[in-house]
């Protein structure tokens, strides 16, 4: 079976964003210890499970004040790409997560 | 020729072992070549019992000159200022520092522990253990505030845990030649000759620091270990990237954090849990910035460098 490319998985993702899908926006780690926790939580669930990592992560379709993807110290802009090992799926510059980092 | 006495308090040795692989020069050309005469050393003195007391109390009454006191490990003050947790040919090896010290024309710290304590003095420091002229960031020490050696200068602190063999060495050949003068040395007593640069400076990873890309675990080759993994190359001063180790590599070269070892806060943050290894981070920020930039400068030049970033350097540029 033909393997989903990252701009096929990256269109997939959006779709459940403008379709309502709620994520965990909240809280916001303040510090690296509740960045960890988010992180742990994370590394339990499948690889092939982009919906619960959306959930988990706290993925939003657009920025939080002037926090985006695109400034986050996991985010790839060439390849449009979140890096963090525990996230590892595609994303727009424009959008936010709860584990956003500079 | 120079006479060098080496005495080590509270340590594990490991300077010792790093002071033998010293390459330029080497251990062998101190005495071969620069005319140092070790007096004695914890790993290479033939003296034991009586032989060893009475080099160590000829040293204080003058009858033989101490050129050169080299101290290892911390001094340490358990139980109850009293010392005799850390006894040493007959006596508390805090009152041969003192006598030794006082008797010395160079007095030269060896180690974070000799330093400012390094990890012994770590909360809850169960042996009061304090380096020779510092406790961490606060001057006094063992000898005091004002302590200063025969020669005018007060104790030399060569940091790190371990030291690298060469500074120890380097430092050793210019007081042994008479160089002393061409030292200057920084706030915390350090040679400003390794002290004044960072561990970054000529780090392999610079350019994924310039362009924030992150190493996001261990191992990886690319991206820079200060984002994420706690690396604290860009605060910390020494020469690990200009004058490697084993002449071959670095941590940082290698893949693992700066720990920071040359500075007197050293280990960072009492060593609690998720503190190693971990960039500290407020609110996604890091706590602690390279020095010298402020938290507004680095929020605006990550922006402009994450948008500058090339393709490459998103990429394992080491596929071989």
């Amino acid at each position: 079976m033909r393997e989903e490319s990252d701009k096929e998985l990256l269109d997939r993702i959006a779709k459940m964003l403008d379709g309502g899908l709620k994520t965990m926006t909240e809280p916001f780690p303040e510090d690296n210890f509740q960045f960890d926790v988010i992180v742990r939580e994370l590394a339990h669930i499948k690889k092939d499970d982009v919906e619960k990592k959306l959930v988990v992560s706290g993925y939003l379709n657009h920025p939080i004040e002037e926090m985006r993807c695109m400034e986050c110290m996991y985010y790839l802009n060439h390849r449009k790409w979140c890096n963090l090992p525990e996230i590892d799926l595609p994303a727009e510059p424009d959008w936010w997560c709860r584990l956003w980092r500079i | 020729m120079a006479n060098l006495l080496w005495l080590q308090g509270g340590a594990c040795s490991g300077n010792t072992m790093s002071f033998l692989n010293a390459e330029e020069p080497s251990a062998c050309d101190l005495v071969t070549d620069f005319g140092i005469n070790i007096l004695w050393h914890p790993s290479l003195g033939m003296e034991l019992g009586n032989d060893l007391q009475q080099i160590l109390k000829d040293c204080v009454s003058g009858k033989i000159k101490l050129d050169i006191f080299v101290f290892e490990g911390t001094v340490v003050n358990a139980p109850d200022g009293t010392g005799t947790w850390n006894r040493f040919a007959g006596r508390p090896m805090k009152e041969w520092v003192k006598e030794l010290s006082a008797a010395a024309d160079f007095v030269v710290a060896i180690g974070d522990c000799a330093t400012w304590g390094g990890i012994p003095a770590t909360a809850p420091n169960p042996t009061d253990s304090v380096g020779l002229q510092f406790l961490k960031k606060n001057i006094g020490g063992a000898l005091g505030k004002t302590f200063k050696a025969k020669s005018g200068l007060p104790v030399i602190n060569i940091p790190g845990c371990p030291a690298h063999p060469d500074w120890v060495t380097q430092i050793l050949v210019a007081v042994a030649t008479g160089r002393a003068g061409d030292l200057t040395l920084d706030e915390y007593q350090r040679p400003k000759t390794f002290f004044q640069s960072f561990t970054q400076t000529g780090c392999t990873r610079n350019m994924h620091f310039a362009y924030k890309v992150s190493t996001t675990q261990f191992g990886q080759r690319n991206g820079c270990l200060f984002y994420d993994l706690g690396c604290r190359g860009p605060m910390t001063h020494s020469p690990c990237n200009r004058i490697l180790w084993n002449r071959q590599s670095s941590k940082t070269r290698a893949g693992m954090p700066c720990l920071g070892c040359t500075e007197p806060e050293f280990p960072f943050h009492d060593l609690m849990p998720g503190t190693v290894f971990k960039t500290q981070t407020v609110m996604g920020v890091p706590k602690e910035l390279p020095l010298g930039v402020d938290k507004s400068s680095y929020i605006k030049y990550t922006g402009a460098a994450k948008a500058a970033t090339p393709k490459w350097a998103e990429e394992d540029m080491f596929v071989v």
